[in-house]
């Protein structure tokens, strides 16, 4: 059974980058809207229009949002009308995205009336150019990470994004609330996790806009946490670094006992630790996460107690091979453990 | 109540890991199995890990398998094979 459903976002509409982008980008229309519902931003990286305006378009990308700065727009006013018309022509504008003029720079009216012909969305925002590159491409590495929504519930954990696995009824979020309501940990998403692959190593959950701060808890229904247990009871979007799996007792197959070996879970094709938790009665769930959480964030850092307590177990069995003598190993094996 | 008498026969002894495979055996049964080295110096709870731990046997340690319940007697051949059969090492 798979709890997961892959939705690969390689592509955003221009209207829908125009509608979630950073307010203080100020996206307006300049020409050109009738396009923006099907042109797709494909790629993260931003290109100045610049030599392509001079002819060269070997390296135009069609996927990419083109930026029209100073330069661009000085280099066109100094043309005559027709080259102007020309230049712009040249640009081939039925496969560019979009185009977006910084510093509330005007453009020639030609761009306009190209741009309107054409249906190439024109944007322009106040920014200079260097800031709206930082920010334009920051939103896009965000909107067309790949992602996944998984059925969990999202934490912070003493830091630590932890989200818990398991079938529905097995209690995930009462565990969660218990964490949450007792013990001051705060809640990111309950039920439906966003995640999002936002780096090579790093994966960023986040809840769905419509159920940010709600859980489901059954017996009480819909709950709002944030009203409940005041703001400090919320997160915002989290890294993930723990998944915690719970499952019923009789279903798991090979409980860790040692806790030598640390287990991985594949998530948008990153590996990331994972514990596995039987679940039966008089077991207290919440109390078991802030141990795992605890053992991950000190093993981290280099402590390892089982691997400390093997080693000495290991020493332990060596010397009484040596010695030969069971006094020696029963005092060693006293020892061991009381220290 | 039955009962059964193995050696480990491996390098590295009853160790960690194959401790825990031996208590992951064990909790397989329903019997209550209990593992005592023969020389009476220690005894152990099979599906107790740390109480395995304890046993300390290493290599040519004599070892004494002991079980009550339905199961028992599976329960201790299941658990000696594991041990003579050195924990699946040399």
């Amino acid at each position: 059974m798979s709890e997961t459903h892959k939705e690969d976002y390689g592509a955003i509409a221009v209207s829908d980058f125009r509608a979630q982008a950073p307010a203080r980008l100020h996206l307006q229309f300049l020409a050109g809207e009738r396009g923006a519902m099907t042109r797709q931003i494909t790629s993260p990286r931003i290109q100045k229009l610049g030599l392509a305006l001079a002819g060269f378009k070997h390296y135009i990308h069609s996927g990419r949002v083109q930026l029209v700065g100073q330069s661009e727009i000085g280099y066109l006013a100094q043309l005559s009308t027709d080259a102007r018309r020309e230049a712009i022509r040249n640009l081939d504008l039925n496969r560019i995205a979009c185009a977006l003029i910084t510093k509330n720079l005007v453009p020639p009216h030609e761009m306009i009336e190209e741009a309107e012909r054409s249906g190439l969305p024109l944007l322009q925002t106040p920014l200079v150019s260097s800031e709206a590159i930082t920010l334009v491409s920051e939103h896009l590495q965000y909107a067309l990470a790949p992602r996944e929504i998984r059925h969990g519930v999202l934490l912070d954990v003493y830091g630590l994004g932890v989200l818990i696995e398991g079938r529905s009824g097995i209690g995930k979020s009462e565990c969660a609330l218990d964490l949450i309501a007792r013990r001051g940990h705060r809640l990111v998403a309950d039920d439906a996790v966003e995640v999002r692959r936002i780096a090579h190593d790093a994966l960023l959950g986040s809840a769905p806009e419509l159920l940010r701060e709600y859980m489901e808890i059954r017996g009480l229904g819909i709950i709002n946490v944030r009203e409940l247990f005041g703001v400090s009871a919320m997160s915002n979007p989290k890294t993930i670094d723990l998944v915690v799996r719970l499952e019923r007792w009789a279903e798991t197959g090979d409980v860790e006992r040692l806790g030598l070996d640390e287990k991985h879970v594949k998530i948008l094709g990153l590996e990331v630790p994972r514990v596995l938790l039987p679940v039966s009665s008089g077991r207290s769930l919440s109390t078991l996460v802030e141990t795992a959480v605890r053992v991950h964030l000190l093993r981290a850092r280099g402590t390892d107690a089982a691997q400390n307590f093997v080693r000495r177990h290991a020493e332990l069995l060596q010397a009484s091979e040596e010695d030969d003598g069971i006094t020696v190993a029963k005092g060693h094996a006293s020892r061991a453990i009381k220290t | 109540m039955c009962e059964r008498c193995v050696v480990i026969p491996n390098r590295l002894g009853l160790h960690a890991r194959a401790a825990a495979q031996l208590v992951r055996t064990a909790n397989l049964y329903t019997s209550d199995v209990r593992i005592e080295r023969l020389d009476g110096s220690a005894a152990a709870d099979a599906k107790s890990l740390l109480s395995v731990l304890m046993l300390a046997a290493a290599r040519g340690t004599q070892l004494r398998v002991r079980a009550e319940g339905e199961d028992a007697e599976q329960a201790i051949k299941h658990v000696c094979e594991v041990i003579a059969a050195g924990f699946g090492e040399e």
